[in-house]
């Protein structure tokens, strides 16, 4: 784990060869940026929150029963709205140990496959969060504290990043399939 | 099927899918999602994302962002080379005290931001040069940074014993003062070690100026004045009272180990802000960003790998390749050894994350059984995942070392980190022969279990 510290910084997101393809990728990665900026608002705004409550509660003699929920609603959000932009510079990070080991062509198709086996888990874990993220607002579901926020509200955040995410694997998957050099792509982060 | 059978089926698939190159969070969860479609009734599928939400959902585990926020915040600013200057300027006339002053900078700074890597780049990148300007050779100069670097996961607060809490149902504060005593062993294995090689390099320096008149650097006399050592202090105490003010706040009960991160983080941005003066959204978007990215990654390995427990768990696996562990009845310390082998095995290819969490539910249980305390050998656990960071294949600190100092060549930084390897081991030894060096501090400050 590095904690925050990097190497070197990620070279960005890779420019598919197709223009159609491209355009998505485009603006796939605007939004991505908007959801970015957005998350690191509300990691600063946690920190705020929870040193309010211990402020509140030792300075003043309010406790507050909402911080922690409200904490854990924006951390949730912080990691499912990033983690399209984290795959869009292949930032999830996996064993790349055969990468090297094999031929080009193997090594081509072998990532693919990657890609749609990861597109399809991914597909899979979005619709399965979008019908709960349903089941929480049509039974109108809360958490179990005395502050009880909705749950669609967490649910819906992840329900929406993994779609994201689904979409930035699938653009992945067909720059592949179209780009001039099959092999054009990012290394993933490797450890 | 089996549990046992099915239990190797499990790891063997997960193998070959992690080996395919995918993304570990991917990985585990289409592993996991895979054998529930196989092994489980069919409804358990529509609770593959609400057992990952709440798993996630934990206060403490998502106040690992905001302690890595803390971490990033510190140390992407100058704050190491700060603390590296003026404790060289307090210990240069200690025999072997750059050295020292390398060391126990890492430790502090390691202590404030959590984080091995950044600990190697921000004390190292000051560091490594001077200590080479002193004539110290290249590989040992890294050896000491790289080592140092490591103790970033075993003083608190560490992200890897956060998880190690979570996975063991163990007490977070409990654990992180667990860390301190083996923290202060290793800082004082290491700076041993450093007073000794110094001097031996001194004295083959000596003797070579003594037959062919070549004076090296090492036998240079440097000189501060009590002027310059004082100059240095306000730069580095307002990060020293961080240090203290947030084990304040954690063990004197103001702050659950949640708030103590998001304060953490708040006080380190300040802190930046009024020495550094990084507060412009430009100076701090670098920071914010790689946190993000760091947080967005590992949470959601945590999330696919307390998935992948739960499957393990339903279908029987863990408690059964438990009960099997305990009936080979081995003595306790054999049991030790074989697991301790296997973590470092695992170190070669995935993340402490994945190890802790993936392992936590198979290994724990027997430990138990044998008698080992849980607190003591996440401490154990930690300092051998520790040694993963320096030795080959992975190795992280190494590269780090390679993007600071590129021209040592990269034989002579493992040559150079080999001797604390074995400092390690050799404090995973005392460990085990003196438990209490990691149980003694929280069972003085919290009481006994």
């Amino acid at each position: 784990m590095s904690h925050g510290f990097e190497l070197e910084p990620a070279k960005g997101p890779a420019i598919p060869d197709n223009k159609f393809v491209a355009g998505i990728s485009w603006a796939l990665d605007k939004f991505n940026m908007i959801l970015m900026n957005l998350s690191l608002l509300a990691l600063v705004l946690t920190a705020c929150v929870l040193t309010y409550s211990v402020v509140s509660r030792y300075f003043f003699n309010v406790p507050t029963d909402w911080q922690d929920e409200a904490s854990v609603f924006m951390l949730v959000g912080v990691t499912f709205f990033c983690t399209a932009y984290v795959q869009s510079f292949r930032g999830h990070i996996g064993i790349e140990a055969l990468s090297s080991l094999l031929p080009a062509r193997v090594n081509a198709f072998r990532m693919l496959l990657v890609d749609v086996l990861s597109f399809l888990f991914c597909l899979f874990f979005s619709w399965k969060s979008w019908t709960l993220w349903h089941e929480a607002f049509v039974d109108g579901q809360t958490t179990t504290s005395t502050f009880a926020p909705p749950l669609w509200i967490p649910y819906g955040m992840m329900a929406f990043g993994m779609s994201l995410l689904t979409l930035q694997i699938f653009i992945q998957v067909l720059a592949r399939v179209t780009n001039a050099s099959p092999t054009k792509s990012h290394d993933r982060g490797e450890i | 099927m089996s549990p046992l059978t099915l239990g190797a089926l499990y790891g063997a698939v997960t193998l070959v899918v992690m080996f395919s190159g995918m993304p570990i969070a991917f990985a585990l969860g289409i592993v996991a999602t895979s054998f529930m479609y196989f092994f489980m009734p069919a409804t358990s599928l529509d609770t593959v994302t609400q057992n990952v939400y709440e798993e996630m959902a934990s206060i403490t585990l998502l106040s690992i962002p905001l302690f890595i926020l803390k971490g990033a915040a510190i140390g992407k600013s100058p704050a190491g080379k700060d603390l590296y200057s003026a404790i060289h300027t307090w210990l240069h006339k200690v025999p072997g005290g750059l050295g020292i002053a390398n060391v126990v900078a890492c430790a502090l700074f390691a202590a404030m931001a959590g984080s091995s890597p950044a600990t190697c780049s921000a004390i190292g990148s000051a560091g490594i040069p001077e200590m080479r300007r002193r004539g110290y050779s290249p590989g040992f100069a890294a050896g000491i940074i790289a080592a140092g670097g490591t103790l970033g996961i075993l003083l608190p607060p560490s992200i890897t014993m956060i998880l190690y809490a979570v996975a063991a149902e163990q007490s977070l504060g409990r654990l992180f003062l667990a860390g301190v005593g083996p923290g202060v062993l290793l800082v004082f294995l290491f700076a041993g070690y450093a007073v000794y090689r110094a001097r031996k390099e001194y004295r083959m320096a000596l003797a070579v100026f003594n037959q062919t008149g070549v004076e090296s650097a090492y036998l240079e006399k440097e000189h501060f004045t009590l002027a310059q050592k004082v100059e240095m202090l306000p730069r580095v105490l307002p990060f020293i009272i961080l240090l203290i003010g947030v084990m304040v706040a954690l063990y004197g009960g103001f702050a659950t180990p949640s708030e103590t991160a998001g304060l953490g983080a708040l006080l380190a941005m300040a802190l930046i802000a009024i020495v550094y003066g990084v507060w412009r959204p430009k100076d701090l978007r670098p920071i914010l960003t790689s946190t993000v990215k760091e947080s967005t990654m590992l949470l959601l390995i945590i999330g696919m790998s307390l998935l992948y427990s739960y499957v393990m768990s339903y279908l029987h696996i863990s408690q059964s390749a438990a009960q099997w562990v305990v009936d080979m009845h081995l003595s306790k310390w054999v049991l030790l050894a074989v697991i301790l082998t296997m973590v470092i095995v695992f170190g070669f290819f995935l993340p402490p994350v994945s190890i802790i969490l993936m392992t936590a539910p198979i290994i724990l249980p027997p430990l138990k059984a044998a008698g080992f305390d849980l607190i003591w050998f996440g401490i154990v656990m930690t300092v051998v995942m520790e040694m993963g960071l320096i030795h080959p294949p992975v190795g992280l600190n190494i590269f780090v070392i390679k993007n600071i100092a590129p021209d040592i060549p990269l034989k002579d930084v493992i040559r150079g980190v080999m001797p604390f390897v074995a400092l390690m081991f050799l404090a995973v030894l005392l460990l085990c022969l003196f438990p209490g060096i990691s149980t003694g501090l929280p069972t003085m400050i919290m009481g006994a279990k």
